[in-house]
């Protein structure tokens, strides 16, 4: 009932998923290019690319109330230290997603999480 | 009298798919990737290109969509199956024309799977727009291959039979 067409289809199609996935797993995908920008009483002060091969670092910041600590691991982002009364914008942790943001009001620090493409195009659900 | 009995045949296949459509659309799916599922109608399709041709398959899929949507789904599951049913009941109906003797039911059917597969996950990309989805196309692939085997096979034991039944009956 099985020709041999069949048989060698079968393993053509087998062949081309295991490609496909090679690939996706050797190169994976550069459409969700992510940046975090570092915002100081409204003005931009860095902006820095994250990724799964993104930076590994310490930013030491000058603000208002004297310093922030921002660390950024491959791709996210926390504020590790800050002399600010509350410490709000410490107790956040890591973010690491388009449109997430860490806010310290008492220095006017704003750290943003931000795509390659516009963060209102990102979908919360979907459905089949 | 000819036309009449092949439109009657033609709306019962409708009548199945859609059915099969519906019940399909209630069993829970064990593989936590979007799209897949088992393409039960798909031998719905696979009959009608054997029977009739390429024209009466996509009118049989074509209204099997719109139906069942309308009975049990959404516009969003419709412009996925739709768009799927479409382009691989073309690709079978064209397998089945030219390369007869090469692949049997079995292999259209795995054919019009994998189509199926890829043609719903651009459709989701574009719907989405981003290209991130073809990650999910490997795994799809390997199960539309399971399941178009499965309903390949269907669609064999069920031509025979229709075959025996029509010679008996000079339908």
């Amino acid at each position: 009932m099985i020709t041999k067409g069949d048989k060698l289809l079968i393993i053509f199609v087998l062949m081309l998923a295991f490609i496909i996935f090679t690939g996706f797993q050797i190169y994976g995908f550069t459409d969700d290019k992510t940046y975090v920008l570092i915002e100081i009483d409204g003005k931009l002060y860095q902006k820095i690319s994250l990724g799964e091969n993104g930076p590994n670092l310490r930013l030491t910041i000058p603000v208002a109330h004297g310093k922030s600590i921002v660390e950024i691991n491959r791709n996210k982002v926390r504020m590790q230290y800050s002399d600010c009364p509350d410490r709000d914008c410490v107790r956040q942790g890591w973010i690491s997603r388009p449109g997430q943001m860490i806010v310290c009001l008492p220095n006017k620090l704003v750290l943003k999480i931000e795509g390659s493409k516009p963060a209102k195009d990102e979908v919360d659900a979907v459905s089949f | 009298m000819q036309k009449h009995s092949k439109m009657s045949f033609l709306s019962l296949l409708v009548a199945f798919g859609i059915i099969i459509h519906i019940i399909e659309d209630m069993l829970p799916v064990p593989f936590p990737i979007p799209g897949a599922k088992l393409g039960l109608a798909n031998i719905i399709s696979l009959l009608t290109i054997v029977f009739y041709g390429l024209k009466e398959g996509l009118i049989v899929c074509v209204l099997r969509c719109i139906i069942a949507a309308l009975l049990a789904g959404s516009l969003s599951s419709l412009l996925y199956s739709l768009s799927g049913a479409i382009l691989s009941t073309m690709v079978m109906a064209f397998t089945y024309h030219h390369f007869k003797d090469t692949f049997s039911l079995v292999g259209i059917s795995i054919l019009g799977a994998v189509t199926h597969n890829f043609v719903q996950v651009t459709m989701a990309s574009i719907v989405l727009s981003t290209f991130g989805l073809y990650v999910y196309l490997p795994y799809l692939m390997v199960i539309g291959l399971c399941t178009g085997m499965f309903t390949g096979l269907t669609a064999n034991f069920a031509k025979q039979n229709l075959f025996t039944f029509f010679t008996k009956t000079n339908f």
